[in-house]
């Protein structure tokens, strides 16, 4: 009698030990309901009114008349609109620095270089965005490979969406470097690369030959440039200016390279030679430029996104800090929606197409059954000024609520009163 | 041929008799119409005449000479005044021969033809304020001008607008205290701490109130200060640290000027001073965080809401681009104030009548009201929504940009 109720009670300290490190590795529920005013899919038409399923951090079902189960936890979202989370497919933010000072360093990884706490990651956030792949800056040749993150996490390793993806190549000279200078280097790389990579399968072939066991690695400087070639790693080349970009369809050619092209502002001139290519392109953050007409030497507007449009290009926004609004994605595509692009594309270019660029569309990008449950609830369309985050879920996992954003309180109510000589330089 | 003389006469006679009625009167008809100074007008017309807006409101009856603007479901507004542009001015901003150049004149430097001015023109500014460069003490005095025009005389609305004084760090930058070798070069004259700004302004002000008496001053630096202390000249203070602000309120005090704060960063954290005061501020370019941007190192602080904080607390608050058309502009400064907390209403006059009536311009532009200056914008929706384009500049009745 004595002994069994000693079981009984460790059996139930063992039980409630257990249960609670469960719940405190997972706090993630196992299912949600959101009850949505409105649901944008990205994937087909807007919801009204809609309810999104959730298991597991899984989308198991969207849509009006969904039946939700009688355990799952509902999450009221009646007057708010929820969307997939935003998607940045090229920052080079985040960072301790952005270039490493020589021209050809492949085997470089952002990885290394993230820094969690960066207030770009916070800012990134708060302004929902939830995945973004952090490469090189455009200083170096070959700058490095680089990593998917999302922007919540203490440590890189917890940020973490996929390490080792995208190599940046980036056609602007490096400094003290002419272009032809910078190109013949990297035609110089790429031969001696083919010579390495031909003696190393001669090596291998040898050594079958003579039945000798082949343990020879790739040597690592060069295993991304060959991960490169096999298409296992695309390549992000960056154009400042338009003259470059036949150069950089012309090295996709000969490579037979997986590319995004990642354009500055002029650009534009070759939007043309782009959507023959069919290539995919991030934009500059800078969306309008101003340029002198020659002939009535009146100053024009160039809206970039919508040139790109009506080229057919498929592309992708990203962001900086230079004017009021280009922080934001939503402003990005707003700005390209008040020039006259379709709402749903302009949508489309700040979640699903960079998620499929930096290939993440099978989790992210949109809310479809089977996709990660990372969504935004906005107090109101996104594409609207007025219009706040406030709340961000992450499969499944709300990491992100507006009304406990304290640094965000500080930046926008008035300061606390202060004792007046307080302040000192 | 006194037959010709007569006959010549009378149709010269006849000529200016029927010329007004061949004026030029446009009427611009809108769904809605947000005059700022009253009520929006929801389907109402603004007539034209001679680039003076003849009347405004509804029901008006449209005279049938008149070419008519059907603006139609488009929301119409004044033209926007920024009161710190970007400067349509050929050659630097900033005079390098002394620090205390009270009498230079931006006016002089005007160009017309400048790109900006075609630029700014399509965003929907109408009227400008251009003040000389920041990196004089007191770097001169700055004019209030519309874009258009073929010489500056016509772009010019008011002239000796105002005096701009810097109590910024800016003028101390590139300085250095000259060491072994003799002070040949221009940056060793210049001041180099805060404390010698203030003393240059102090001391340029002191001059200014001893000769105050003599009649005529002889200096001409003397002169426009004294008429500054006259309060004939308003100052432009550009002050972005709350610690430079408070000092500039101290001088302010010492020497009874009546000041208007440029840029003014922190100026959230001196509301009730500047409230108190009276103190008109025209808020620079926005900043997420200091240092983000390479032109404001100074400060450590920034709100968001800046401009929301001051008008709460009952400060005239105008919103200008800060000098960069190009990126920013100045529907979008409104539209990110709003989103930072600041009232709709109060946002819109920020960018309209508030910058007008700080400039001393707002019985010619600023509203629509009847005998202001026929400067129109006409928005293809609501002016604080992203995606609303400008459709259409109506610049003293002409249309400029379309």
């Amino acid at each position: 009698m004595k002994s069994r109720s000693h079981i009984t009670f460790i059996s139930m300290f063992l039980i409630v030990v257990i249960t609670g490190s469960i719940t405190h590795a997972a706090p993630v529920r196992r299912k949600l309901a959101v009850e949505a005013g409105r649901i944008i899919t990205i994937a087909g038409e807007d919801i009204k009114n809609g309810v999104i399923l959730i298991e597991d951090g899984t989308i198991k079902a969207v849509g009006k008349d969904v039946d939700v189960p009688w355990d799952a936890f509902v999450i009221e979202a009646k007057d708010q609109v929820v969307m997939p989370g935003f998607v940045m497919a090229h920052t080079s933010s985040g960072l301790d620095r952005e270039n490493e000072n020589m021209p050809e360093v492949p085997f470089i990884s952002t990885f290394d270089s993230i820094d969690p706490i960066s207030t770009f990651f916070e800012d990134s956030l708060r302004d929902g965005v939830v995945a973004m792949l952090i490469l090189p800056g455009n200083n170096t040749l070959l700058g490095g490979t680089g990593t998917i993150v999302k922007p919540y996490g203490r440590t890189v390793e917890a940020m973490l969406i996929k390490r080792y993806t995208g190599l940046k190549i980036s056609l602007l000279p490096s400094p003290n470097t002419s272009r032809m200078g910078h190109m013949q280097r990297f035609r110089r790389y790429m031969s001696e690369l083919k010579d390495y990579l031909e003696d190393y399968e001669q090596r291998k072939a040898d050594d079958e030959e003579e039945k000798k066991p082949f343990d020879e690695e790739i040597d690592v400087t060069k295993q991304s440039m060959v991960d490169l070639l096999n298409k296992k790693l695309t390549a992000f080349i960056y154009c400042n200016r338009a003259a470059y970009v036949p150069k950089a369809l012309e090295i996709q050619k000969t490579h037979g390279l997986k590319t995004v092209l990642v354009l500055g502002p002029d650009c534009y001139k070759a939007a043309d030679l782009i959507a023959k290519s069919k290539l995919p392109v991030v934009l500059a953050p800078q969306l309008i430029i101003w340029e002198t007409n020659e002939q009535t030497n009146e100053e024009e507007m160039k809206v970039i996104p919508m040139i790109f449009h009506r080229a057919g290009v498929k592309f992708a926004f990203q962001t900086d800090t230079s004017q009021y609004g280009s922080r934001y994605l939503w402003y990005q595509a707003a700005t390209a929606v008040k020039y006259g692009m379709k709402r749903a594309e302009a949508l489309k270019s700040i979640t699903l197409y960079p998620a499929q660029f930096i290939g993440v569309d099978n989790r992210l990008g949109s809310i479809e059954t089977g996709k990660e449950a990372t969504l935004l609830f906005l107090t109101g369309d996104p594409l609207d000024a007025q219009t706040w985050v406030d709340q961000v879920m992450i499969a499944g996992e709300i990491v992100y609520e507006r009304a406990k954003d304290e640094r965000l309180k500080k930046l926008l109510e008035p300061p606390l009163k202060i004792q007046e000589p307080k302040d000192t330089d | 041929m006194r037959i010709y003389v007569i006959l010549l006469t009378f149709l010269l006679l006849v000529t200016v008799f029927i010329a007004p009625g061949w004026a030029e009167v446009t009427a611009v008809k809108a769904g809605r119409i947000l005059t700022i100074s009253g009520e929006p007008i929801t389907d109402g017309v603004i007539l034209i005449e001679d680039g003076k807006i003849a009347d405004i409101g509804t029901g008006i009856e449209i005279p049938e000479n008149a070419t008519v603007i059907d603006a139609g479901k488009s929301v119409v507004m004044p033209g926007f005044v920024d009161a710190s542009a970007v400067q349509p001015v050929r050659g630097d901003l900033n005079e390098q021969s002394s620090e205390i150049t009270p009498t230079l004149r931006i006016s002089d430097a005007l160009d017309p033809q400048s790109k900006v001015i075609k630029r700014v023109v399509q965003t929907g500014v109408t009227t400008l304020f251009i003040s000389p460069g920041r990196q004089n003490v007191i770097s001169g005095l700055g004019v209030v001008v519309k874009p258009t025009g073929n010489i500056p005389q016509q772009m010019i609305i008011k002239d000796e607008a105002a005096l701009t004084v810097v109590m910024d760090m800016d003028p101390t930058q590139g300085n250095r205290i000259p060491r072994r070798e003799p002070a040949v070069n221009f940056y060793y004259r210049r001041p180099g701490t805060r404390m010698a700004i203030i003393w240059m302004l102090r001391k340029s002000f002191f001059d200014a109130q001893q000769q105050a008496d003599t009649e005529p001053i002889s200096d001409p630096n003397l002169a426009i200060l004294s008429e500054v202390l006259k309060d004939e000249i308003p100052i432009h203070v550009n002050a972005r640290r709350a610690i430079v602000i408070r000092a500039a309120l101290k001088v302010a005090d010492e020497y009874g000027l009546k000041l208007i704060f440029q840029e003014c960063t922190e100026g959230y954290r001196v509301a009730e001073q500047l409230a108190e005061r009276k103190i008109p501020v025209v808020l620079g370019p926005f900043y997420y965080y200091p240092g983000s941007i390479g032109q404001y190192r100074e400060g450590r602080q920034v709100n968001w809401n800046n401009a929301g904080i001051l008008a709460e607390v009952g400060v005239k608050v105008a919103l200008g681009s800060g000098g960069q058309p190009d990126t920013i502009d100045i529907l979008t400064a409104a539209t990110f104030a709003v989103r930072h907390g600041m009232d709709r209403d109060e946002a819109l006059k920020a960018i309209t009548i508030t910058p007008a009536e700080i400039l001393g311009v707002a019985e010619r532009v600023g509203s629509l009201e009847k005998g202001k200056d026929a400067d129109i914008v006409v928005l293809s929706g609501d002016p604080l929504d992203v995606t609303t384009r400008v459709e259409k500049v109506i610049l003293n009745g002409k249309t400029v940009y379309q």
